[in-house]
């Protein structure tokens, strides 16, 4: 059996254990789907694949035990699937563009979940047209607020919505709801001076909570909204660690901007020696103020968007594991 | 239309330590006041709070005040010759006919003293009342207010004097105020009334062993304490079932105080 | 006297309305709610017609135009006081029945309970008019109809509004603003029934175990004590005064007065560390009482009016009516 392993990757279907099957990867950016694609996806399942799907961990599904011979078949099958996706190519019957760039997962955001600051389906799916298809290696998600309950920190690219509570004294009951709640479950922004909220904009993460507590609106959301990004979280073998924050009260132009930047950045650094090369490693190589100096190139920044001037990131190294030795 | 939420600025006249944490303020206020009734004291940016009438007499009032939040300690900070702002008085008082005649008993525990004081006072030695006993009950010697008086009536075989806690030096009675209840001389049912003043857990077991005592529930009065903010009837901080504490209080007879359930 | 306006003549009388009132009603705050992206109905200054929002409650009540969050009793300097001034401009509310009830409920507070009259409340009130939105279908979680609160006499001008508006001038202060346009008879409407409905326990058979009864232990395990029930409650009238000094040593300052609630944590407060009602429970059966029981000793009408705000804003979905219902049922059991 001839099977062109990389290209059958890049059309979103992986080498498996079993010689000679192989899995099908669905993307669901933003992890919303409409139910009608669920009976398209047991329908593959059941004909070509072993009657299974597993929910992949970036909120796609994976259809394992398929003959590659039927990837043609497939792949005109699941062409309504990746059309509904409005990417800006012409898809047609040959299947998924790309598989580099993953699936943009996204919690399930503010058109459910209360501490949402943001439809993050809805962003998810704006930044998957603008990045997809891309065979450049690159995980991006997008969570609605600081509980990261998506784990954006471990993407290389991860989207905080988050919100700039803006505060009427005139309207403020000194009832404390909202510095109680900031001290026990947030950052501690929030004191009471002379029976007023005072915040401290410094180590408020805009996660919104003290909108949610107030019993009178003296707390209200800004009119713009705004994003913390944070960068260059990843697992992996060598040095898995969570993202640290490049951009903090950005719009969300600027967070695409960014992350668009970031594909001509990784163009022009990637190690061609390597079969593939994750963004963060680059990052890595190049130091972070070349990372920051591309990416931020041309792109206008609000008054309130606030950048790091330098990152650390720290994470994991299995070569100083202390507590064994 | 007057605006009965502005305050009139007062003279202090003396500062008199009564304890190391109560203070007794004599204030250059010329006003007509009952015993029992309160003022809204305030010392401007720093608040302001009920405070009973302690004692009154040629222009003169009394308040004592315990050193226990951000006004009390504002107000420690004055002295003779400064100046506090009032307005008052307010709530019902002690009306002495209710007394008339009678074996009056004054029970009270703690800083409850102060709005019974003057009543007191009146009382000791004069014929408007058949008998009268006093029953006062203090945590430490440390915390006994208007020493000279009480010691005066005392000695005069006016009131008893009990503390909770005391230390070898302290000659005097010892034990919760509960336990002198039965020494009081309730032989005459009918002309007994009483008055019982002091933090709520203690107004709560005296009142229960007074009825036990066989006290009427219309013979005794209790001096309910809330924190009013306004002192007139609208801020709702006093109010406990149909009655405002500030208006209808803060004296209740006891009759009408069980009613009020909280 | 009755009148039909056009749309426009409607908006062209709000124009000249607003020469001497401050006009206020029910309108959408966009994106005023408080998780993202929702909007909140609130009171607001209306211009137009178009900034009436007529099929949706309002989430707080009219209460805070008279009746300040947050309001300035005196500014003090070196011992002497000052009263700050008010809009000279008079007040024209657009409101429902149930509010102008609960309004009723408010005044019988601050200008008649005790010998005093509320100054700040009573300068601000005493420049309120009242035009009443028809509202003859309410809404979910209005219960009016229950509480006796559904008509009212105490309108300036009632509106009905349609294709055409029709009113009902009944204050001849706004006489003039009509003159002039088709007369044509029309007598407002009341709801005479809601979708939902309160049983109320009779006076009588609230007894003092009633206060004591296991069903308020429910609220302790499920109230937050958020008081958003109290803050949107259009009868809801507590207080607690503020002290802030601007200056060293207290000679510069404000005393201030803003909304208090019986469930928000130290409302029942009293000097020296104690505090009653500490259990969620006990604030619910306070809270209670007072609306539909011993207010009603003192004034002869109950308290609530129904207006179902409570309900819709509580976060734990704690529903009063459903409050009320259960005292009566506990009530009527013995």
């Amino acid at each position: 059996m001839s099977v062109d392993t990389r290209k059958v990757i890049k059309n979103g279907y992986r080498v498996t254990r079993t010689r000679g099957k192989t899995a099908l990867r669905i993307r669901v950016p933003g992890g919303h789907l409409e139910t009608r694609f669920l009976a398209l996806i047991d329908r593959i399942a059941s004909q070509y694949g072993d009657g299974t799907a597993h929910i992949t961990t970036r909120q796609g599904f994976e259809l394992p035990g398929i003959d590659f011979e039927r990837i043609p078949e497939i792949n005109k099958l699941i062409r309504p699937l990746i059309e509904s996706l409005g990417l800006s190519v012409e898809v047609g019957d040959s299947g998924y563009p790309a598989a580099g760039t993953r699936n943009i997962c996204a919690c399930i955001g503010n058109r459910v979940c209360t501490f949402g600051n943001d439809d993050t389906t809805g962003l998810a799916r704006e930044i998957e047209r603008m990045v997809y298809p891309n065979n450049l290696h690159f995980k991006i998600a997008v969570t609605g607020c600081p509980n990261d309950c998506i784990k954006a920190v471990m993407n290389d690219f991860g989207i905080i919505c988050t919100v700039e509570p803006l505060y009427d004294p005139s309207r403020c009951i000194s009832c404390g709801a909202c510095v109680d709640n900031c001290a026990k479950a947030v950052t501690g922004a929030l004191s009471m001076k002379d029976f007023s909220v005072v915040r401290n904009p410094d180590i408020c993460i805009g996660c919104g909570e003290c909108i949610r507590k107030c019993p009178t609106g003296a707390m209200r959301r800004s009119s713009s909204k705004s994003y913390r990004l944070v960068v260059m979280g990843r697992t992996g073998r060598k040095n898995p660690r969570i993202a640290q924050t490049f951009l903090k009260w950005a719009d969300k132009e600027a967070i695409l901007a960014v992350i668009r930047n970031a594909y001509g950045y990784v163009e022009r650094h990637i190690d061609r020696t390597l079969d593939k090369e994750h963004v963060g490693y680059i990052v890595d190589r190049t130091g972070y103020q070349v990372f920051r100096e591309e990416v931020l190139k041309d792109v206008t920044l609000s008054n309130r968007a606030i950048v790091a001037q330098h990152i650390q990131w720290g994470g994991y190294r299995y070569t100083s594991d202390a507590g064994f030795r | 239309m007057k605006n009965p939420f502005l305050p009139e600025k007062i003279k202090i006249l003396e500062v008199i330590p009564e304890t190391s944490i109560d203070y007794t303020y004599v204030l250059a206020l010329d006003k007509e006041v009952k015993p029992g009734q309160f003022f809204q004291l305030s010392v401007p940016g720093a608040g302001e709070a009920p405070i009973s009438v302690s004692d009154f007499e040629d222009g003169k009032l009394c308040v004592t005040i315990r050193k226990v939040g951000r006004l009390t300690n504002a107000l420690f900070a004055l002295g003779p010759g400064d100046f506090l702002f009032a307005r008052g008085p307010y709530g019902n008082g002690f009306d002495y006919r209710d007394f008339a005649g009678a074996d009056l008993k004054v029970i009270a525990g703690g800083t409850g003293l102060a709005p019974v004081k003057k009543l007191i006072k009146t009382f000791a030695g004069s014929d408007s009342v058949s008998s009268l006993e006093v029953l006062l009950g203090f945590k430490t010697p440390e915390d006994i207010l208007y020493g000279d008086e009480v010691r005066a009536w005392v000695q005069s075989g006016v009131a008893t004097l009990t503390v909770d806690k005391a230390d070898d030096n302290w000659e005097g009675n010892r034990g919760l105020i509960t336990g002198y209840l039965k020494n009081l001389d309730l032989s005459d049912r009918a002309r007994c009334k009483c008055i019982v003043v002091g933090p709520p857990i203690m107004i709560k077991f005296v009142t229960a062993e007074l009825l036990l005592l066989k006290v009427a529930e219309d013979n005794i009065w209790v001096s309910l304490e809330r924190k009013m903010s306004c002192g007139i009837g609208k801020c709702g901080h006093c109010k406990i079932g149909d009655a405002y504490v500030c208006l209808e209080g803060p004296v209740f007879k006891f009759s009408e105080a069980r009613r009020l359930l909280d | 006297m009755g009148y039909q306006l056009s749309r426009e003549q409607f908006d062209s009388f709000l124009a000249r309305l607003q020469e001497e009132y401050r006009v206020f009603g029910p309108a959408v705050d966009v994106d005023g709610g408080a998780l993202a992206d929702t909007d909140r109905i609130t009171y607001k200054e209306v211009r137009c017609l178009g900034d009436l929002e007529l099929n949706r409650k309002s989430y707080f009540s009219p209460k805070e135009i008279f009746y300040p969050v947050r309001e300035t009793l005196f500014r003090f300097c070196q011992g002497d006081t000052t009263e700050p001034q008010i809009d000279g401009k008079k007040t024209a509310i657009f409101l429902r029945p149930c509010d102008i009830n609960g309004i009723d409920r408010l005044d019988a507070i601050f200008l008649k309970n005790g010998p005093l009259e509320d100054f700040y409340y009573k300068r601000r009130r005493d420049k309120v008019r009242f035009f009443l939105i028809e509202c003859t279908t309410g809404f979910d979680s209005c219960f009016c109809v229950s509480m006796n609160a559904n008509r009212t006499e105490l309108f300036d001008v009632a509106l009905r509004f349609g294709d055409e508006i029709l009113a009902d001038v009944k204050s001849p202060e706004f006489e003039p603003y009509f003159a002039g346009l088709a007369q044509k008879p029309f007598e407002v409407r009341f709801i005479e029934k809601n979708s939902k409905e309160v049983r109320l326990p009779g006076v009588a058979d609230i007894t003092p175990d009633l206060f004591e009864h296991e069903l308020w232990k429910e609220y302790s395990a499920r109230c937050i004590a958020c008081g958003r029930c109290n803050t949107s409650c259009i009868t809801c009238s507590c207080f607690t005064m503020q002290d802030v000094s601007l200056g060293a040593e207290n000679q510069m300052g404000e005393r201030r007065r803003i909304w208090a609630g019986c469930h928000v944590n130290g409302f029942a407060d009293i000097a020296g560390g104690h505090g009653y009602r500490q259990q969620k429970g006990d604030r619910m059966r306070f809270k209670t009482m007072h609306k539909i029981y011993d207010y009603y000793l003192r004034f002869g009408k109950h308290q609530c009016v129904g207006c179902g705000r409570c309900d819709d804003v509580c976060p734990q979905y704690i529903s009063f009516a459903g409050c009320i219902n259960k005292v009566s049922d506990v009530a009527a059991e013995r």
